[in-house]
């Protein structure tokens, strides 16, 4: 007899509880600072300051749309550390969830469970994304909350679009460690395959538009994610889109190896 | 009845190594079923493919009639498994572990827990990283056991268990064992499945090499004995059925020999002198193991069956 449908999440949920809030604290924190300099920093003050400084190094930085409300946040929070945090907990948390417990070897009763391998993994994958999904709701939630008391005039819908970016960001790259961990059993492997592709998809982002090649952003999910502004545009269908379909090619390949090889060797 | 555990040939490789030539095995219904060998040996690999964690390189497995790759979950719905090295994650309660495990089994074996902890005075709401190895071992046991499985798979079950819950292991053992429960348990120590395995398979570098009853076994591994004589003695006079070995220390009192079978013969020899001292002690398995290897020196590598088969043969009593 096997165990009902989500007995594994819920396992992992309650296992790893304390470092999901902890990760969500720190993400709240840090968005919620961020946008509480916006007043001493942003608006009129950053045009004078962006007077100042070269024309390349303001493209470089991305700094030409930091004078709104919607692109402070969205060069801070979305495209730079909340960015960066929700990686670093995605990976680490994708990297852990198979290929980390393997190794340290908590996973093994639950894979002599009567319970199909690919509905561990499947229960697993969804622990990553929803813990993914709790960094964003953190962050949007704070920002709600000060863009009304603080009235930067963030909209719902924008809010929302930037959260649906960042949440499947954040989860394809942390799909990626957990397929990468789920198909070799090594969590060294699916760390560094996922933060090197990371640091890479940022890199050709950044580096495509200076070098006038625009191939390099279009191939890059960090440029999926952003280039379309969605703090200040909206929902960005086509980066979306992309975004999906990397996590569920991803989630395909690392579970057609995790079926069939051999575990806790 | 069809055997709970048949392997024909089992072979397993790990890239270039080979951990499994050819292993062959069969373990009754309803038997407790000793696995011994030394570390290395290949113990723990055949134990995950019983359970499905490792996937056979070549030849065939059955467990109750399935095979485990095939069958997955619903066969191990029916085992009990416990892991030679068991690790528990840290930050909740032995208690909610035990609950959730049995969660993962439809809720089966929750209704025992309490009962099991019980009897192994495991404490059910410390965190489990507080938990001393013996205790952690406790977890592992009672989670093997709570949803009363057809066939119980242990990996060294009572390794970090003091004296008095390995005597606790074993009645819970015959307990499972006369409610029809098959027993398949491994070891390094020969001491340890002795009282409570029936029969007991050897394996050594990957293969099979011998299978009998214990009783069988312990006879075949003999005992080291030693007199000590008032007066010198001629150790020619020791060479009598069943004893081997024979060196008599430089002052000529005291000898030591290896004995096989019963011990009448040279009792007989010893009693017509004047003897001051003696000792019999059973040889450890490791002894055994060395017989293995001295055997195979001269032989060539031994084919699973054929070596089975003249293993059974010499274990009838």
């Amino acid at each position: 007899m096997t165990g009902r449908p989500g007995t594994v999440l819920r396992g992992v949920l309650r296992m790893q509880r304390r470092s999901m809030v902890l990760w969500a604290v720190a993400i709240g924190a840090v968005a919620a600072m961020y946008t509480a300099f916006y007043p001493s920093i942003g608006g009129a003050k950053w045009d004078v300051m962006m007077d100042a400084m070269p024309a390349g190094l303001i493209e470089a930085m991305g700094f030409e749309t930091m004078a709104t409300a919607a692109g402070y946040v969205s060069g801070t929070v979305y495209s730079l550390l909340g960015a960066i945090l929700t990686l670093v907990c995605a990976i680490g948390m994708g990297a852990r969830l198979v290929a980390g417990h393997e190794e340290d070897g908590t996973i093994e009763l639950e894979l002599t469970a009567p319970v199909a391998r690919w509905r561990i993994y499947a229960e697993r994958l969804a622990a990553l994304w929803l813990t993914v999904l709790l960094l964003v709701l953190t962050v949007s939630a704070v920002l709600l909350v000060m863009s009304a008391t603080m009235d930067l005039g963030l909209s719902v819908a924008h809010l929302a679009a930037a959260g649906v970016g960042l949440w499947l960001f954040g989860g394809a790259f942390g799909t990626l460690a957990f397929a990468v961990g789920a198909a070799t059993g090594r969590r060294g492997v699916a760390l560094g395959v996922a933060s090197g592709a990371a640091v890479m998809a940022y890199l050709f982002a950044y580096l495509g538009p200076l070098v006038d090649a625009g191939w390099m952003e279009s191939v890059s999910p960090y440029g999926w994610y952003t280039s379309n502004e969605p703090l200040t545009n909206g929902f960005d269908w086509p980066g979306l889109g992309l975004l999906a379909a990397l996590a569920v090619l991803l989630v395909g390949a690392g579970l057609a190896r995790f079926v069939r090889r051999d575990l806790m060797v | 009845m069809a055997p709970v555990i048949r392997t024909r040939g089992l072979v397993k490789d790990y890239g270039r190594f080979r951990a499994l030539h050819g292993l062959d095995l069969e373990v009754e219904r309803g038997e407790v079923f000793g696995f011994l060998g030394p570390n290395g040996a290949g113990k723990s690999t055949t134990i995950r493919i019983l359970v499905d964690l490792l996937r056979p390189t070549a030849g065939t497995v059955e467990v109750l009639g399935e095979v485990p790759a095939v069958v997955g979950p619903a066969l191990r719905a029916r085992i009990g498994y416990l892991p030679g090295e068991l690790s528990l994650p840290p930050r909740i309660t032995a208690g909610e572990y035990l609950a959730h495990l049995a969660a993962l089994r439809g809720g089966r074996g929750g209704e025992r827990l309490g009962e099991l902890a019980e009897r192994f005075s495991l404490d059910l709401t410390r965190p489990l990283r507080a938990l001393s190895r013996g205790n952690k071992q406790k977890v592992g046991l009672v989670q093997a056991f709570m949803h009363s499985p057809e066939l119980l798979v242990l990996d060294e079950p009572t390794s970090g268990l003091d004296p008095l819950l390995q005597r606790e292991f074993r009645t819970l053992a015959q307990e499972a064992c006369a409610g029809g429960a098959t027993i398949f348990l491994s070891s390094h120590v020969l001491q340890e499945v002795e009282e409570v395995a029936g029969r007991v398979a050897i394996i050594r570098a990957g293969v099979v090499v011998d299978v009998d009853d214990v009783a069988a076994l312990r006879r075949r591994a003999g005992q080291q004995v030693l007199l000590r004589f008032a007066a010198p003695v001629d150790p020619a006079e020791f060479a009598v059925p069943g004893v081997q070995d024979v060196v008599l220390e430089p002052d000529g009192l005291t000898l030591t020999c290896l004995l096989h079978g019963e011990p009448m013969p040279l009792l007989v020899v010893a009693a017509r002198h004047h003897v001051v001292r003696w000792s019999a002690a059973d040889r450890e398995l490791e002894d055994l193991f060395m017989d293995f290897y001295r055997r195979d020196d001269d032989e060539p590598l031994p084919t699973g069956t054929g070596r089975r088969a003249a293993g059974r043969k010499g274990g009838v009593r």
